[in-house]
């Protein structure tokens, strides 16, 4: 990221021209405005997660109880007990009240499966998933931006064809099969290349302490990073170029050459900060899909984090973690739905006025 | 300027890494030292024994606690574990065991009282029967008097020795208030068997130390590590890069991945499980009123019989399995158990004749259409037959096709249903919404329970709660001498007396065998030293039920300096985060230069 954020308002709001101080003023309270009632939408399309999280997952195939059992054989008096315990055996509509509840108290429930707090599980791993996502987010947002911008500008050169064709080809890989090749790659090893990456989990059995630790922990994120980064930074890679080509051809930018600016100038300084506006929304998106994990890449290294508990919870299937980590996920994305509205707002004048 | 600033810097943040590396690999443990480590495709659930179900925690509390018996390494039969000896009453319903002289690992006696605890515990605790409930539900009570426990039964039952609970320190769990919510982490555990659990990481490993107070001996191993792998493709990546020295439960695409390795042993042996197919042939409840919506022709036995002579099992075996099974020509005891294994033999035998298929179904006035299917003999119905199996297992779907192809030659559609397997369960176990099913079990030393879910009380109730039935069998026949066996406490006669039952499963044909699919295993020759597997002549390893072979299991010591194969995973790893660091600290020099480069334009 060379351009950080702070430096783009200044640039829009230059660009923008006549939009004075005077506009600024009821610009911020009609943001705050603005920011209260998307906050109102965002409090709604959580309470409607809420409750159809508990009928959805009601309606899925499967008796929990027989489930937990995993072929063991339980007698009659045991699975009553168990539903008892689980609170299955109480008409539909009690158990929705107790879930709505508990889910208000911010209590998950009790894992079928795990016998702890769903929150607590969700605690053990949600670590785990930020470091690994978040890492991932970084570096496809940065690469993607700044190959995006390269691309852009030079419309049609042949770096423009060869990075998009790439992220393209990558994009469409299925990240299942991109992850096994690279760890039979730089995991085991073929013919000359050496397999020195680890390739499951967080750390080694044997992690050395302190700063040796740190470095177990980065080398074992180098293959889910990098298969996370290669399947999914195209899509900043071509939101920048594409909205990249649209300035190119604004006269703000010709207005900018005239004035005599160098080339890299223009672009990093005129051009690069309005192109970002829906990179940055786009981000903002991803980001509240960040807890969510990668599902599939989490199962392909045996990630300890929360892609893999949700996936645990389906095969079960144990209701209430499945609950609690669809609920985390849905809320989050929602959240950082609304932030990214709120801060289009800011950034960009025209839809504050629009 | 700036610019040779920062590269310096970059270098050395790179050499203070080096060097960080190199300290870490100095002080890398266990010069010496001989570590197991054995892959695992399934997570631990809970490491409380009370409330664990999955496989991979029942092995591993196999290795932490004693039990009353445990099968001999060769005969498979019962054998003193805690237990040293045992007698019983004259009715069969008094049996007084003599538990050991020996210690728990945290120096305290192991008594008759905490095997009554542990019995107790489960009679009386609701949340204790999560694991084992049915294994006490015949205990009248249980009492301890020093070393004598003297566990009082209901009925008889011949499977008294076969008891799959493991024996807890009461000193050290009666303290569990709240036994549903409590997962057993507590290291070290307090355990009475040949390894002390020191360490669980959720998810990811469980660290296992030998035993010294073990009473057979400490293991020759140190360290037994368990490693999670949440796809086995990545486990066997594992094994053949050394991070993982065994792995078990493979299925043959598995198997045949290792193949070619110089360094990987292939255990291919005769396997603890029976696959068969469970017919519908009139499902009904335990008050005997009909469920489901079976085909009418599955209650005749002579169509039942028809299939059967249909199935060509050699052929599945080589072309489904890949010769990695043997195909069945007895029924849910496979011939891994000797004692119990029956076969057919002459008249019996059910051969694989198309012929003599379609002549029964001719005989028994299934006639052909226009469109070469067989009707019902009223001319009301078509024999077409659903086939179930499960969604995700593809040797299954392969299944379904030769089984199509093999019932097309006599007349009869098969269409395939596939169900994930909460729903599979549903339908098959309880609804009895299925024709034909995919089924199969894994057989313990003694076969009482998987003779037991095909009894008239494991079909599920009017109000649909499950039984655990196999095959919603309910024959007099059957039960009659379900009821023999449970009372005979002659081994021999005991046998003689179950493989009637299993002629009578066989014949009557409410499940047909199709075949015994092999234990699939794998270890590092260049790691693992000896293993003895159970039973001690082509047995099984990690997929057998009982710690023998990894008491016995030796390897290689762990070397100094970190080049043996031990720690190499831990070395490489470091090797691969100092490599990974410099590319990282590269990257943001390269940045970081990018950005001076550009402030310095700026002020141009």
């Amino acid at each position: 990221m060379t351009t950080p954020l702070e430096s783009a308002e200044p640039a829009v709001a230059q660009a923008a021209g006549s939009s004075g101080s005077a506009e600024d003023r009821p610009a911020g309270r009609s943001t705050l405005r603005y920011a209260a009632s998307k906050a109102g939408g965002a409090v709604l399309s959580i309470v409607m997660v809420i409750v159809g999280t508990f009928f959805v997952f009601r309606l899925l195939p499967g008796d929990p109880v027989r489930n937990l059992a995993q072929g063991r054989r339980m007698t009659p008096e045991q699975l009553d007990l168990e539903r008892r315990r689980l609170g299955l055996d109480k008409p539909l509509l009690d158990q929705f009240f107790d879930f709505v509840g508990q889910t208000l108290r911010l209590d998950l429930g009790t894992s079928y499966e795990y016998k702890r707090p769903v929150l607590d599980l969700i605690g053990e791993r949600i670590g785990a998933t930020l470091l690994l996502t978040g890492t991932g987010l970084v570096i496809a947002v940065s690469l993607g931006i700044w190959q995006g911008t390269r691309a852009g500008w030079r419309h049609g050169s042949r770096f423009d064809r060869v990075s998009t064709g790439v992220s393209l080809l990558l994009w469409s890989v299925p990240t299942f099969w991109l992850g096994l090749l690279l760890m039979m790659t730089f995991g085991v090893g073929i013919g000359p290349i050496p397999g020195v990456l680890p390739f499951r989990g967080i750390e080694s059995v044997d992690a050395p302490d302190g700063f040796g630790y740190l470095l177990d922990v980065a080398s074992h994120m180098v293959l889910p990073c990098l298969t996370l980064v290669a399947v999914v930074y195209a899509q900043y890679l071509l939101v920048m170029r594409s909205s990249l080509l649209e300035e190119v051809s604004q006269d703000y930018v010709n207005v900018a050459r005239a004035k005599g600016l160098r080339d890299d100038e223009v672009r990093r300084r005129h051009a690069v900060p309005n192109a970002l506006l829906p990179t940055v929304t786009l981000v903002f998106l991803r980001i509240g899909f960040i807890v969510g994990g990668a599902v599939t890449v989490e199962y392909i290294f045996t990630w300890p984090g929360l892609g893999q508990l949700f996936y645990e919870a389906i095969k079960v299937p144990d209701f209430t973690l499945m609950q609690g980590t669809f609920m985390l996920i849905t809320v989050s994305v929602i959240v950082m739905n609304t932030l990214a509205d709120v801060v289009y707002h800011v950034l960009d004048p025209r839809v504050r006025t629009a | 300027m700036r610019k040779w600033f920062a590269r310096l810097a970059v270098l050395g943040v790179a050499l203070l890494v080096a060097g960080q590396g190199q300290v870490a690999l100095a002080q890398e443990p266990g010069a010496g030292k001989k570590v197991l480590r054995v892959g695992a495709t399934q997570a631990v659930d809970s490491m409380n024994p009370f409330l664990a179900v999955r496989v991979v925690s029942t092995q591993v509390h196999r290795w932490m606690y004693g039990f009353l018996t445990v099968p001999d390494s060769k005969t498979l039969q019962p054998s003193p574990d805690l237990a040293e000896s045992w007698t019983t009453s004259d009715d069969g319903l008094t049996w007084t065991f003599k538990i050991r002289q020996t210690k728990w690992s945290d120096g305290k006696p192991v008594t008759a009282e905490d095997a009554a605890w542990t019995f107790n515990k489960i009679m009386t605790d609701d949340a204790a029967k999560t694991a084992n409930g049915p294994a006490v539900e015949n205990f009248e009570s249980v009492t301890a008097n020093g070393q004598d426990l003297v566990i009082k039964l209901k009925a008889p039952q011949a499977s008294m020795l076969d008891n799959p609970i493991p024996i807890m320190p009461k000193h050290a769990w009666e303290g569990v208030t709240d036994l549903a919510n409590f997962d057993g982490d507590k290291y070290p555990s307090v355990s009475s068997g040949p390894y002390v659990a020191t360490e669980h990481k959720k998810d990811q490993y469980i660290k296992l130390k030998a035993n010294p107070s073990y009473w057979r001996g400490a293991p020759k191993v140190d360290e037994l590590q368990v490693i999670f792998y949440d796809n086995p493709q990545a486990a066997i990546a594992g094994l053949k890069k050394g991070d993982i020295d065994l792995i078990g439960r493979l299925n043959p695409p598995e198997f045949e991945a290792m193949k070619g390795d110089p360094n990987i042993e292939q255990w291919n042996t005769q396997g603890r499980r029976a696959a068969y197919l469970q017919i519908n042939h009139g499902a009904t409840t335990t008050d005997n009123k009909p469920v489901g919506d079976g085909h009418p022709a599955l209650k005749d036995v002579k169509v039942r019989q028809a299939l059967h002579h249909a199935i060509d099992k050699q052929k599945l075996v080589d072309e489904v399995w890949g010769g990695l099974a043997r195909p069945a020509d007895g029924s849910i005891v496979p011939p891994m158990f000797k004692d119990f294994f029956w076969e057919a033999t002459g008249e019996t035998k059910v051969t694989h004749d198309v012929a003599k298929a379609n002549q029964i179904l001719d005989d028994a006035g299934y006639k052909k259409g226009a469109d070469g299917v067989r009707t019902m003999p009223d001319g009301k119905r078509k024999l077409e037959f659903r086939f179930t199996i499960h969604a995700d297992t593809p040797i299954e779907d392969k299944l379904a096709e030769y089984l199509t192809g093999f019932f097309k030659e006599i007349g009869i559609t098969l269409t395939t249903v596939k169900l994930d397997s909460s729903k599979f369960s549903d339908e098959t176990g309880v609804a009895a919404t299925f024709d034909i099913a995919i089924s199969g079990w894994s057989v313990n030393p003694d076969p009482e329970e998987v003779l037991a879910t095909h009894l008239c009380s494991r079909r599920p109730t009017p109000a649909g709660e499950g039984g655990g039935t196999e095959s919603f069998y309910c024959d007099p026949t059957f039960e009659k001498l379900y009821q023999e066996q449970l009372k005979e406490l002659d081994r021999t006669k005991r046998a003689g007396i179950i493989k009637q039952m299993l002629e009578r499963l066989y014949t009557d044909a409410p499940v047909i065998a199709l075949y015994y699919p092999n234990n699939l295993e794998g270890y590092r020759k260049d790691r693992v030293t000896a293993i003895t597997p159970i039973p001690e002549e082509k047995g099984l390893l990690y997929g057998g039920s009982s710690y023998w072979p990894f008491y016995t299991v030796d390897v290689k010591a762990a070397s100094a300096g970190g080049s043996g194969g031990a720690d190499g995973g831990s070395n490489t790893g470091l090797i691969a985060g100092i490599v990974g660091g410099v590319v990282v600290l590269g990257l943001a020099a390269f940045l970081l230069t990018r950005r001076r480069k550009s402030a310095a334009d700026d002020r141009e």
